[in-house]
């Protein structure tokens, strides 16, 4: 079945793993995916926080896109991909006035064909009709935890994770949320569905430090250390995340939290998709996991061959 | 024409309402240019005519001009219609042939051109003599009252309602439907500012009211349905069958020895168990046992049986059938209390996840003497004395974006009772209140919260709790000092949640069965906030306790002595007086098409399947002319506004 996916900046380019492993498990689940013709950056937080509309013209146009290519709906992996393009689609539907000045943007759009020169105007107005999903949403809705777990190959019921949502899959409750923002727990259920033993912990939906990475490193550090120790504290042996943002803060930046904290041991970050793939039999090469700092291979029962990258 | 056949004489006072009309009306060309209007015989204008002087003036003048009508020219007549209707009676003349022009509200407040002003005065004026010109001499309907009444819930309010209508030496039914009488109150531990047991102050209460001979109490019963109209209602009583007889029950306890089936008991807030087969509490009134039908194995003897087998007095009846009994009554008062609001509305204090994060009612149990640790103060998970409390305020109060927007008012007083009573039973413990503001107005409140801090060394901080989890066994709160503006994180053992006061879980349906309006929070809404503060818009309808909105005890108490003498004034009258404005039908012209009867709000109109048409339940209209509006043959005509009327003032305010 062929499906819309929008992938994002990060994900292409920094969290190919992140990539691929999706490409794999919703092969193995039976989706084609396809992505957006000439898709561009959703904006990442950013066209939110700001009145101006000319922001969400680029996720708006995104999902234009995906209407004039005959999809009724898109889904991401990236938990702020998500979050800017549902609050797009809702701020649409609900906001007439929204609506009218964003679709005066793309009233204007021009595609120019650097090849032939030719130039194409006239494009339709976007009315909010695409469904904008994340995986997770997916998965439970369309592909049903049923199925999903009929197609399981490998036996992970080792695997202790944690889930964490972080906050671009929950907040705000009414335009985004994907569950109830104080006590999730769709993300629990499809770990146990993929066969996972999955931990609770109640640092689940606490901020990993986001872009204070840039500003404030040590604040970012010391929220991160936050949430994998208590992840560790509830017997968790590896978290599991949707965020390139927080894998970025929560993995890559370990040797910044070591650094801090003397008596942090790190702990393996895995995006769910790559612990969806393995559970649905994908080889361990395409899921990228030589690009983590802590290596996931022994939690995944993988001999690790290479280095640890860094 | 007047009953004589003669023209009307009609008399127009202009009133100046000091400047409030005077200013922008010149209300002297008022009463000029009405003085010259056919059928108006006599017109001044006077500077206060609600005054004694004003009112003497339209007295004499009615007798001295031998007016049959006069219009008063002034403010609307919710203001003083009733006063000049006296000034006619006075007079000697139909109170229904005075008219109210509103001059002020719908022409000087609104408008600053004097010249228009005017001008608009003078045709609102001359409407109001088209109009009284074809009013009839009406006389007021007159009914009968049931001098008994419905008191609907027993808890504090509905308790102190039932006794003080009952020692007016009037009957009372009093309906709960829980097992037993007692409410809330009868769960709580100590009561602020005096710290005396609930206990200790209610049983005496409930003991009274079972043996008051003016009052019949139906527990485990519910309003089905009411009908009628103030002084006359129809009540449905559901009364669920208990399956134990309750003059056989001895109360020996051997059915709950051997009952098998073991549930969470509502009245410790599920902190202990009881049987299917239970009593509530043992001070509970009636003194029975109650077979709960939905924890049962099932009534067939086979299934189980085992309560009957060894009832002694055979008090265990398994055929007892659901019954419905008709009561009439005279007036209701609604008492159905609160509930607290669920604490799974607040995911972040997880306090459905966490067993030592209790509400405060729980707590109320934990402290009580005959609670389930026996007034040892033990946290629920393990059992253990919690060395470190923290109490959170406003659990879902004063939260307009996230939760409910009002305050529930007792929370600031009864977190240092509990901080205070938890203090007395742990002198070595810490106990800490999160507060956003103290709220203390009440006699002896603010004394008794300084005491809290002051010798029971109670930490107060101002700041919101963000979120509680749990490491290990402790629970770690989290929340900001907003004085200080410093994040706090502190260890707790225990944490006891001040939830809102909420609505009574159900209530919406029997106050839809009762047509009693509801503000925007569910809670009962009274006829004035201020001045009308225990009666229901809906006549014979009275209010009392936190069915009205969260209330302390003595407050509680007050608003039902309250409506109980509300009560007692309505069966003081010797009958009822209802306006005679109406709208009756022309069965001459009603084609008995039905049209009004859906349109009518108050039901009093119904179809006479013999004549084939309708009739009208004068006491239960109204007059809120929505049938004559509705009616196609012009049949329901309302009394004193009848649509020839209505055509006359429109003339009469469109002419020049």
């Amino acid at each position: 079945m062929r499906l819309h996916y929008f992938p994002g900046c990060t994900v292409k380019e920094k969290t190919t793993n992140l990539d691929s492993s999706t490409y794999a498990a919703m092969e193995a689940l039976g989706y084609e995916l396809v992505e957006p013709e000439n898709w561009t950056c959703c904006g990442a937080e950013f066209p939110l926080n700001e009145e101006k509309i000319i922001g969400l013209a680029a996720p708006a146009r995104i999902l234009r896109q995906v209407e004039l290519e005959g999809g009724d709906k898109v889904f991401t992996v990236c938990s702020f991909c998500y979050n800017v393009l549902k609050r797009t689609n809702e701020a649409i539907l609900k906001d007439p006035l929204k609506h009218k000045r964003i679709n005066a943007y793309l009233k204007d759009d021009i595609k120019i064909d650097h090849i032939s020169k030719k130039k194409t105007t006239g494009f339709p107005e976007y009315n909010g009709e695409v469904k904008v999903l994340h995986l997770l949403e997916f998965i439970r809705d369309e592909v049903g935890y049923e199925k999903l777990r009929s197609l399981i190959k490998r036996d992970i019921s080792g695997l202790k994770v944690a889930a964490y949502y972080g906050c671009r899959l929950l907040r705000p409750k009414d335009e985004a949320g994907i569950d109830e923002p104080d006590d999730p727990s769709i993300f629990e259920e499809f770990l146990e569905n993929i066969g996972c033993k999955v931990i609770d912990f109640p640092f689940k939906q606490e901020c990993c430090g986001s872009y204070l990475s840039v500003s404030m490193p040590e604040a970012a550090s010391e929220a991160s250390y936050n949430i994998i120790r208590s992840a560790q504290l509830n017997g968790a042996d590896a978290l599991a995340l949707s965020c390139p943002l927080c894998y970025y803060n929560l993995d890559r930046r370990q040797d910044r939290i070591k650094e801090k904290f003397l008596d942090f041991t790190g702990m393996p970050i895995l995006f769910f998709t790559q612990i969806l793939a393995w559970a649905l039999g994908v080889e361990e090469k395409i899921l990228g996991l030589d690009q983590h700092y802590f290596d996931p291979r022994p939690v995944l029962g993988i001999e690790s061959k290479a280095e640890v990258a860094s | 024409m007047n009953g004589n056949g003669k023209k009307k004489r009609i008399g127009v006072f202009v009133c100046h309402c000091g400047v409030n009309i005077a200013s922008v009306v010149d209300v002297e060309r008022v009463a000029k240019e009405l003085a010259s209007y056919p059928g108006v015989v006599f017109s001044t204008d006077y500077v206060y005519m609600c005054s004694d002087p004003g009112q003497k003036l339209i007295l004499d003048t009615i007798k001295e001009q031998q007016l049959d009508a006069a219009i008063i020219s002034a403010c609307s007549p919710t203001l003083h219609e009733k006063t000049f209707q006296n000034v006619a009676k006075l007079a000697g003349i139909s109170p229904y042939q005075i008219e109210i022009a509103n001059i002020r509200e719908q022409d000087s407040w609104v408008h600053s051109d004097k010249e228009r002003a005017t001008e608009k005065a003078i045709r609102i004026v001359k409407s109001m003599v088209e109009k009284v010109l074809q009013n009839e001499s009406l006389e007021p309907i007159k009914v009968g009252i049931n001098r008994r009444a419905l008191v609907i819930g027993a808890g504090i309010s509905g308790l102190q309602a039932a006794l003080d209508i009952a020692d007016h030496g009037y009957e009372v039914l009093l309906v709960e439907r829980n097992p037993s009488i007692g409410g809330h109150m009868i769960q709580l531990s100590e009561t602020f500012p005096t710290l005396d047991c609930s206990q200790c102050i209610m049983t005496p209460k409930m003991v009274e009211v079972s043996r008051h001979p003016n009052i019949r109490i139906m527990t485990y019963c519910e309003v089905e349905s009411v009908s009628g109209f103030v002084g006359n209602f129809k009540v449905n009583i559901k009364k669920k069958p208990r399956y134990v007889n309750e003059t056989l029950c001895n109360l020996c306890g051997e059915c709950e020895k051997v009952c098998p089936q073991v549930v969470q008991d509502e009245f410790n807030m599920g902190l202990s168990f009881r049987k299917a087969i239970y009593m509530p509490f043992p001070q509970a009134i009636p003194a029975t046992y109650t077979l709960d039908i939905d924890n049962c194995l099932g009534l067939l003897p086979i299934r189980c049986g085992k309560c009957k087998d060894v009832c002694d007095v055979n008090a265990i009846d398994y055929d007892q059938q659901e019954e419905i009994i008709e009561e009439e009554v005279g007036a209701v008062v609604v008492a159905t209390g609160y509930d607290l609001y669920t604490m799974d509305h607040l995911g972040e204090y997880g306090g459905e996840k966490y067993e030592d994060v209790v509400n405060g009612l729980e707590f109320e149990r934990i402290l009580s003497a005959s609670g389930p640790t026996g007034g040892v103060v033990r946290r629920p998970s393990d059992g253990k004395v919690p060395k470190n409390i923290v109490f959170i305020q406003c659990c879902g109060s004063r939260d307009p974006e996230n939760h409910n927007p009002y305050c529930s008012k007792i929370c600031c007083m009864y977190t240092a009772k509990h901080a205070m009573l938890y203090k007395h039973r742990v002198p070595d413990g810490n106990a800490t209140v999160f507060y956003i503001d103290i709220r203390t107005g009440g006699k002896a409140f603010e004394e008794f919260y300084q005491r809290a801090i002051d010798e029971e060394e109670v930490l107060y901080i101002r700041g919101k709790v963000s979120k509680i989890i749990k490491e290990g066994d402790k629970l770690i709160v989290w929340g900001s000092d907003t004085l200080t503006g410093k994040k706090i994180e502190m260890e707790a053992d225990m944490v006891v949640l001040a939830m809102s006061m909420v609505k009574t879980e159900g209530v919406e349906d029997l106050l839809k069965k009762l047509k009693i309006a509801v503000d925007a929070n569910g809670w009962l809404a009274e006829a004035h906030p201020k001045l009308r503060p225990v009666e229901s818009l809906n006549a014979g309808f009275y209010l009392a306790g936190c069915a009205h909105g969260p209330k302390d005890i003595p407050e509680t108490v007050s608003q039902a002595s309250a409506a109980a003498a509300k009560v007692g004034d309505l069966f003081a009258q010797e009958e009822l007086i209802h306006e005679p404005t109406i709208v009756p039908v022309n069965e001459d012209l009603c084609s008995g098409c039905g049209i009004c009867i859906p349109v009518c709000p108050y039901n009093a109109r119904s179809l006479d399947l013999e004549k084939k048409v309708v009739k009208v339940n004068e006491v239960l209209c109204e007059g809120c002319g929505a049938c004559a509006a509705a009616c196609p043959s012009g049949a329901a005509q309302q009394r004193n506004l009848t649509d020839d009327q209505i055509f006359s003032m429109v003339k009469a305010m469109l002419k020049g």
